[in-house]
């Protein structure tokens, strides 16, 4: 057997090497293609990876504290999608503004570096099996991605840092206090230093964990961990940040920061369920929490008209969905795993389509975003096409796995969970739709020239939008074993 | 060793308490230095027969860190930002104080309640951390300046950090340090925050961040 114990520290490694490499090189377009070269390069190394833990099961390194399972590996293959195609996305997002000179040396060495720091830090997140560490890594994701969102210093921009960075900081901290119970939980487990934060210690000494100490600190978790992922109540910093970030960034941020904190209260479920001998009462909070945010975000859908906001409470809705099928168990973990791939793709999709629309029109106003299939044909298309997958249109992907969560609900006898869902999504889908449609149909503004489109562009959005359908009508066999193996570390087995 | 970690603690209260009743952002910086440097000396208060090697190690970093680097960063912030007190906090500083009465009797109930296991150490170590977490909070909600806000956030670290010598033992040396790099570049982070606010609002008065909305 080839020995692999390198492969894990090197998945951290190789971002962070890459950050300081950008730090050296002097042109912008060099950095951009750098930040696509080196995400891809990484893309392969964890793909890799990924594929030995589906293959023959966890790997460990660094004595036990790092380790990627099935659950992680799984996040780790939705992470590296979404950088991929945001990436990708970022040399034609960066191109104009390259060409006028304000994106110049110190924007894109700010953005190149800070790009494949937070990237090193979400892998760290993943991989590391000790639960320390785990914290270490989101707060070191909030500190390197606050940079981010302002890459182009204005007023808006650091409003919306000074928020990310309170809030998240101080859930990060609430959830630091979390974790600090679950350590004080151990006390009669016999287990000792360093052993006990590692996750699958406390796995396997799950029912001599002292339940108490655990429910209090899992509430800690959710909240804390709860604030990063953009759970409603706590949410208030996420459509600020994402609309005042260039658009690459809120791509990440929507498609995988939110993911990785939501992430770490899945570490946590299992403990709590074992813990509590498996009464659900883990679950019932992440129920509340989900709807809660399902609901709320839909409120806020309907009353938007900023597009890159819009997309922002979107995220908050569908990590309320996520939440949701988590919190059902059984069929729903297996949807929310599923819901978390197709809307990182989507999401970053739209992102990076809304963020080129709002350079062309010169607005994110969507009053004044008009005739986008005309103007823009490309990008129209992809926000259009985007929209509709996110607000669950049948038959394409994210219909697929809100209906299994639904599904998952009635079958547990859980009617009031599944209406109020229900509710949720209508309002969404109506307020959506409708504003859709005036982005595509109402009277062009003044610009009639169509805009060129790369090919290379136009390739990258049709293969995410036909991967949205494919995925809506069928689930490969390894996609469905991997999503299986996941579902199963979470107690969801079928 | 009782006694030294109970000076320890009731200084902890102390300068909470008087950093909700300060209104000259140079008295606060100096009140959360020394409560700074008294979080610090809490590990090797509470490590019974004389401190392990490790112990100290980390006690004399965090004294460092939070004793004096921040209160040099967060002064050199005040400095720039040319605010000397806090303006008009939404909280008046005679309700502060009594919130903070009244968090610290709420502490000693909950504590009651809990039960944590502190392994010897003083009874008070966890109602003092509990109540000092929840006076940062509040300094966090109630202060306008976006340095007082740190200051907040950086009583919520310290409440955190007491909370942890006291029910976690041995948690290794590498998360320890980990965690104070985190802190550390945090404050930073926000230290340079502040600096950009200032050039481009002209005040750090964050209640005047309203541009966006909805």
């Amino acid at each position: 057997m080839m020995h692999t114990g390198w492969i894990l520290p090197a998945m951290v490694l190789a971002p962070v090497l890459l950050a300081l490499i950008s730090l050296l090189l002097h042109s912008p377009r060099a950095i951009l293609r750098l930040s696509a070269f080196g995400t891809l390069s990484t893309a392969a190394l964890s793909g890799f990876a990924v594929w030995r833990v589906f293959r023959q099961g966890p790997m460990f390194a660094a004595g036990h504290w790092f380790m990627l399972d099935a659950l992680s590996a799984y996040h780790v293959a939705v992470m590296m999608t979404v950088f991929s195609v945001a990436s990708l996305f970022g040399i034609s997002y960066f191109r104009e503004e390259t060409a006028d000179g304000r994106f110049g040396r110190r924007q894109s060495r700010r953005y190149g570096s800070l790009w494949f720091g937070s990237l090193a830090a979400m892998m760290l997140v993943l991989v590391s099996n000790n639960l320390g560490i785990m914290w270490i890594g989101i707060e070191a994701t909030t500190l390197l991605t606050a940079f981010l969102i302002c890459v182009h210093v204005a007023p808006a921009a650091l409003e919306a840092m000074w928020k990310y960075l309170l809030m998240c900081s101080v859930g990060v901290a609430l959830a630091f206090t979390g974790t600090l119970l679950t350590a004080a939980s151990a006390e009669h487990a016999s287990l000792h230093g360093t052993d006990v934060l590692l996750w699958t210690n406390l796995r396997d000494a799950a029912q001599f964990l002292n339940p108490a100490l655990l429910k209090a600190g899992f509430i800690f978790l959710v909240v804390g961990y709860g604030t990063k992922a953009g759970l409603a109540p706590m949410h208030n910093w996420l459509p600020d940040a994402h609309s005042q970030a260039p658009a690459p960034v809120s791509a990440i941020f929507s498609g995988f920061l939110l993911n990785a904190a939501l992430y770490c209260i899945l570490r946590f479920l299992p403990l709590v369920e074992a813990a509590t001998g498996h009464t659900g009462w883990g679950r019932s909070i992440l129920v509340v929490f989900g709807l809660l945010s399902v609901l709320m975000a839909s409120a806020f859908i309907v009353t938007q008209c900023d597009v890159k906001r819009l997309l922002a409470y979107s995220s908050v809705e569908h990590i309320g969905v996520m939440t949701l099928g988590f919190g059902i168990g059984g069929l729903g973990t297996l949807a929310a795993l599923f819901h978390m791939l197709s809307h990182s793709l989507c999401k970053t999709l739209a992102f990076c389509c809304a963020g080129r629309l709002g350079q062309v029109f010169g607005t994110h106003d969507m009053r004044r975003i008009t005739r986008v299939l005309s103007i823009a044909p490309m990008w129209g298309a992809g926000l259009l096409g985007g929209l509709l997958v996110l607000i669950g249109s049948a038959p394409l992907a994210l219909f697929t796995s809100e209906f299994l969560i639904l599904k998952a609900a009635m079958d547990r006898g859980s009617y009031v969970v599944g209406g109020l869902f229900l509710v949720g999504l209508a309002v969404v889908f109506v307020a959506v739709l409708r504003r859709m449609i005036a982005m595509a149909c109402s009277p062009a503004a003044d610009r009639t020239s169509p805009l060129q489109t790369h090919r290379a562009e136009s390739l990258l959005i049709l293969t995410s939008l036909i991967a949205m359908l494919v995925l809506g009508l069928f689930w490969p066999p390894p996609l469905m074993r991997a999503l299986a193996a996941a579902a199963n570390i979470l107690g969801g087995a079928l | 060793m009782t006694a030294l970690q109970d000076t320890v603690l009731v200084l902890l209260v102390l300068s909470s308490f008087a950093l909700l009743g300060a209104s000259r952002l140079g008295a606060c910086i100096r009140f959360v230095a020394l409560q700074g440097i008294v979080t610090g000396l809490l590990p090797i208060a509470v490590s019974g027969h004389g401190p392990t090697p490790r112990v100290a190690v980390i006690g004399a970093t965090v004294i460092l860190i939070k004793g004096f680097f921040f209160p040099h960063l967060l002064t050199r912030a005040m400095r720039e930002a040319q605010t000397r007190r806090e303006l008009q906090p939404f909280v008046g500083y005679v309700t502060s104080l009594a919130f903070g009465v009244l968090a610290l009797i709420g502490s000693f109930w909950l504590d009651s309640r809990l039960n944590l296991p502190i392994h010897g150490a003083s009874d008070l170590v966890v109602p003092v951390a509990l109540a000092t977490m929840i006076i940062g909070l509040f300094l966090i909600v109630s202060r306008r300046i976006a340095v007082s806000q740190v200051i907040g956030f950086l009583v919520l670290e310290n409440g955190i950090y007491a909370f942890g010598v006291a029910i976690v033992r041995d948690v290794p040396a590498l998360i320890e340090l980990g965690i104070l790099m985190d802190v550390f570049v945090a404050v930073f982070v926000m230290g340079i925050a502040i600096y950009h606010i200032n050039r481009e609002f002209d005040h750090i008065d964050t209640d005047r961040l309203t541009m966006l909305k909805g």
